[in-house]
């Protein structure tokens, strides 16, 4: 086997394809049924994706975007564009034009892989500022068939067309990945951007595929592992699962059938291993609270005992003080509770759920330890291929995210900043050399992020270098840690931690709708809209609450004193979030400016 | 079944001549004519009361009128039943919602497809094959609908527990399971807010570019029905008014008249 085959992401497919034939590789639920497709499909509906991608003149070294929701036909345009040496970009969906156009100009791409007419009508109103994009392949062409526009072609064609050229030459593309190299960058992943435009990452298949080889045994992967592919493929953390691990131990993915389903295709497809963004696991937490408020009197009061007798032996085992009797109660609670729960959730066959891309509160992970749902934390960023450090299952310690991945090298600045070396480190960011140069400095990426390693050499994230906020007392405080407290209540959705060169601390807060609304509604609280709901003193009285149980989780300095809610739910449209739905914290200070004042001009609501 | 040569319009897959209708005095129709191009979209409108729902009626067999000719792809209306209408292709959205509120989205839709089953009720009982096959081809059409309509999430849902603008689509969806020809609906969008106005109209489109199946609507909405609409009859008091384009229709005086009223001819001192 050559070193393309082993080494690539494209390679491994045809490798798997060539030893595993007829496998499940990939899962679709197409009109109410789960389709398949085999390796062997799978490596085929690549090879005639890259095939077409070069009859319409895609070369070495030229960009592919692809904007879409997940399905397999991403797959197929990213793993292609890879195997002739181009590179693939994903754009977020939820992206409004304008930052559609930032990424199309900027990564140059000359083809793009389109969802439906939704998006495709987005990037006709490009119109003139995309000059460089010569074709737009629809996935859904639906209501776009009568458009006027040379560039349109529904995939359909698309692939009728390269699997015909392919027929006269089947050797053709496994020809074009013996040419990769594992060096060489296939894929850019442009970075969430919390301050600032976008920044391309360049990815090679060196990056990746060694990291996801060697995690492989660590996180005890193997062949039958199933997953749900469901957060946005643009990003490297849902690469890694639908792409990166699968393509080394032949996994088989799973697509639902829209992110409006993936409660329903969770319980469906029931995964071994799944991921989480801390957002997610708040959601199911809160939707399980909301749920047993709302069921008969035996069974909350079973899951109340269960799940408080779970979390304290929960807390004792990953202290290593677990005691014998733990055993039993955690016998009985998963007979009586946590088992239909588990099934509900879909989760109860998941021997890795596991949470990263941004932190997650350790009262959070301590619940559902405690429902036995033992959840793993990873860290890393895209510019280390996503990941350069994960907890081994059954070797958790909450608070942190676990040792260094074999081949990574991790070190500690003198000002605390995480400091990574390894094969993984990115290759660089797309026509942005002197971003490259600040982020990679004598081969050590600099993560931006602050943390310190225990003896074990556990690595504990603390919090952003550049977001550190010092307390008028000279405090280091991370806004983070306050906020994923505050964000431990079912009612609260996002919270903006503030205190910068302030004598106390205070949060812009933003309610989750539903669940809110569902507590007014079992109270008889009537309510109009969002805005209305939020600006009830019941509403007022019950973040309170809120936030004063979550300030015992905060040491003195970092209780929230001050808090406002906000009138309206933070949206990516308005400069708010992130495309990962990531706060931008300088865009909020600025936008709530004159609540933060407000805040601060008056007395504390407590002390 | 009385089946009648088509003797109408070249292309045209309904339609009506000298219809009138009357409930003793109340006269709900008065000679109305209407031809809809097969795989058009043909909007009825008018002030309330006008007669565009009694229309719908008689084209769908629940009213008999009194005098005029119905022809729908070769079939001369008046002779069949309503449900010899709907098993020809002619299905039919409700204003105020037929659905089972009991029933989840699926089984209501499966509903849709029922004057479809051909099988005989020991086939059924034995689960032979013809009974096996036909549920399955109802079941993938269901499916079908669901994708198209985005019903996925609601699959499994009892209809009574939806809101009122997924109801709509349910109830569109169930029309569209009877596999019709023709589609009459009834005021689509009523009730609705902008945004999903805005779906059910990329719906209407998509029925019409991606099923080629022919609509009547009846809207108040009547922006939505200048975007859709090829073709536009106004009644009013149950008379024609004015028919044609609906850029013709937007500049006619009468139309004007029947919807804003007859400008004071003197000014009270």
């Amino acid at each position: 086997m050559s070193a393309a085959l082993q080494s690539t992401l494209p390679g491994q497919l045809a490798a798997l394809a060539a030893s595993r034939p007829d496998d499940v590789a990939l899962r679709e639920k197409r009109l109410g049924i789960w389709q398949e497709i085999s390796w062997k499909n799978y490596l085929a509906e690549v090879a005639a994706t890259g095939r077409m991608l070069r009859e319409l003149g895609v070369g070495p070294g030229d960009h592919v975007a692809i904007l879409s929701d997940n399905r397999p036909e991403w797959l197929f345009a990213d793993l292609a564009s890879q195997g002739i040496g181009a590179r693939a970009v994903g754009i977020y969906q939820t992206n409004p034009p304008a930052d559609v156009a930032y990424i199309l100009q900027h990564s140059g791409s000359r083809v793009l892989f389109c969802e439906d007419q939704e998006q495709v009508d987005k990037v006709l109103e490009l119109g003139a500022e995309t000059p460089e994009l010569q074709h737009i392949v629809v996935f859904d062409p639906r209501g776009t068939r009568s458009y006027d526009e040379a560039r349109l072609r529904p995939w359909s064609e698309f692939i009728a067309r390269g699997r015909e050229l392919l027929a006269t030459e089947p050797g053709w593309f496994l020809d074009e990945i013996e040419r990769r190299r594992p060096a060489e960058p296939t894929m850019v992943v442009y970075t969430s951007g919390t301050t600032g435009q976008p920044k391309g990452a360049l990815l090679s298949s060196k990056n990746v595929v060694a990291t996801a080889r060697s995690m492989a045994p660590v996180l005890g992967l193997q062949q039958g592992d199933s997953l749900l592919s469901y957060l946005p493929l643009c990003h490297v953390a849902e690469k890694i699962f639908s792409l990166f691990l699968p393509l080394s131990t032949g996994a088989v993915v799973h697509f639902g059938e829209s992110i409006a389903t993936v409660r329903e295709d969770l319980r469906d497809v029931s995964p071994t291993i799944f991921l989480g963004v801390p957002r997610i696991w708040e959601k199911v937490h809160a939707s399980v609270l909301i749920k047993m408020q709302d069921s008969s009197w035996l069974k909350r009061t079973l899951f109340d005992f269960f799940s408080r007798k779970g979390r304290a032996a929960a807390e004792r085992r990953l202290a290593g003080k677990a005691r014998l009797t733990d055993r039993v109660t955690r016998l009985l609670g998963d007979l009586l509770v946590f088992r239909a729960l588990q099934e509900q959730l879909g989760l109860r066959r998941c021997h890795l759920p596991c949470s990263g891309a941004a932190p997650i509160s350790r009262d959070l992970l301590l619940w559902f330890h405690g429902i036995g749902v033992p959840i793993v934390e990873g860290y890393g960023m895209t510019e280390c291929g996503g990941v350069s450090h994960i907890t081994p299952p059954g070797r958790a310690h909450l608070g942190s995210v676990g040792p260094v991945i074999e081949g990574t090298q991790c070190r500690i600045a003198d000002d605390g900043e995480i400091l990574l070396r390894g094969d993984n480190v990115f290759a660089g960011y797309l026509h942005n050399p002197e971003a490259t140069e600040d982020t990679v400095r004598d081969g050590w990426l600099h993560t931006g992020d602050i943390g310190e390693e225990d003896a074990n050499g556990y690595l504990r994230i603390t919090g952003r270098k550049k977001e550190i906020i010092i307390t008028a007392g000279g405090k280091n405080l991370s806004p983070e840690k306050i906020e994923n407290a505050l964000k431990t209540s079912p009612y609260l959705r996002e919270a903006v931690a503030i205190g910068d060169g302030r004598k106390f601390i205070s949060a812009l807060v933003q309610v989750d709708y539903e669940t809110t609304a569902s507590w007014a509604d079992r109270r008889d609280l009537p309510y109009t809209s969002y805005a209305d709901l939020t600006g009830k003193d019941e509403v007022r009285a019950l973040v309170g609450e809120e936030i004063g149980r979550a300030n015992e989780l905060l040491a003195h300095v970092e209780q929230v004193r001050e808090f406002t809610i906000l009138g309206k739910e933070l949206h990516q449209d308005d400069g708010e979030l992130t495309a990962t739905q990531k706060v931008r914290r300088q865009a909020v200070m600025q936008i709530y400016g004159e609540l933060i004042e407000a805040m601060y001009g008056g007395k504390a609501w407590s002390n | 079944m009385a089946v009648v040569t088509a003797t109408a319009e070249p292309g045209s897959l309904l339609s009506l001549h000298g219809v009138s209708l009357a409930f003793s005095g109340v006269r709900a129709l008065r000679d109305v004519s209407l031809d809809v191009t097969e795989g058009s979209l043909a909007a009825v409108i008018g002030p309330n009361g006008a007669g565009k729902t009694s229309l719908f009626n008689c084209i769908s067999g629940v009213y008999q009128p009194q005098q005029g000719t119905l022809r729908f792809a070769g079939h001369d209306l008046r002779s069949l039943r309503p449900h010899r209408i709907a098993a020809s292709g002619v299905a039919r959205m409700f204003q105020n919602l037929a659905l089972f509120d009991q029933l989840t989205v699926l089984e209501n839709l499966l509903l849709g497809c029922h004057h479809l089953y051909g099988s005989r009720w020991w086939d059924d009982l034995l689960w032979r094959r013809r009974a096996r096959s036909q549920e399955v081809s109802h079941r993938r059409r269901a499916e079908q609908v669901i994708d198209f309509l985005d019903l996925e999430s609601y699959r499994r849902k009892p209809v009574g527990a939806l809101p009122y603008g997924v109801l709509k689509r349910v109830e569109l969806g169930r029309a569209l399971c009877m596999q019709p020809k023709l589609l009459l609906l009834d005021e689509p969008a009523a009730g609705l807010n902008q945004e999903e106005t805005e779906d059910m109209a990329r719906y209407l489109l998509d029925i019409k570019e991606e099923m080629g199946v022919t609509q009547i609507i009846i809207e108040h909405d009547l922006g939505l029905v200048m975007d859709l609409a090829d073709s536009v009859l106004v009644l009013d008091f149950g008379r024609e008014i004015a028919s044609g384009s609906p850029a013709t229709i937007q500049n006619d005086p009468a139309v004007i008249e029947a919807y804003l009223g007859r400008p004071a001819q003197q000014e009270p001192a």
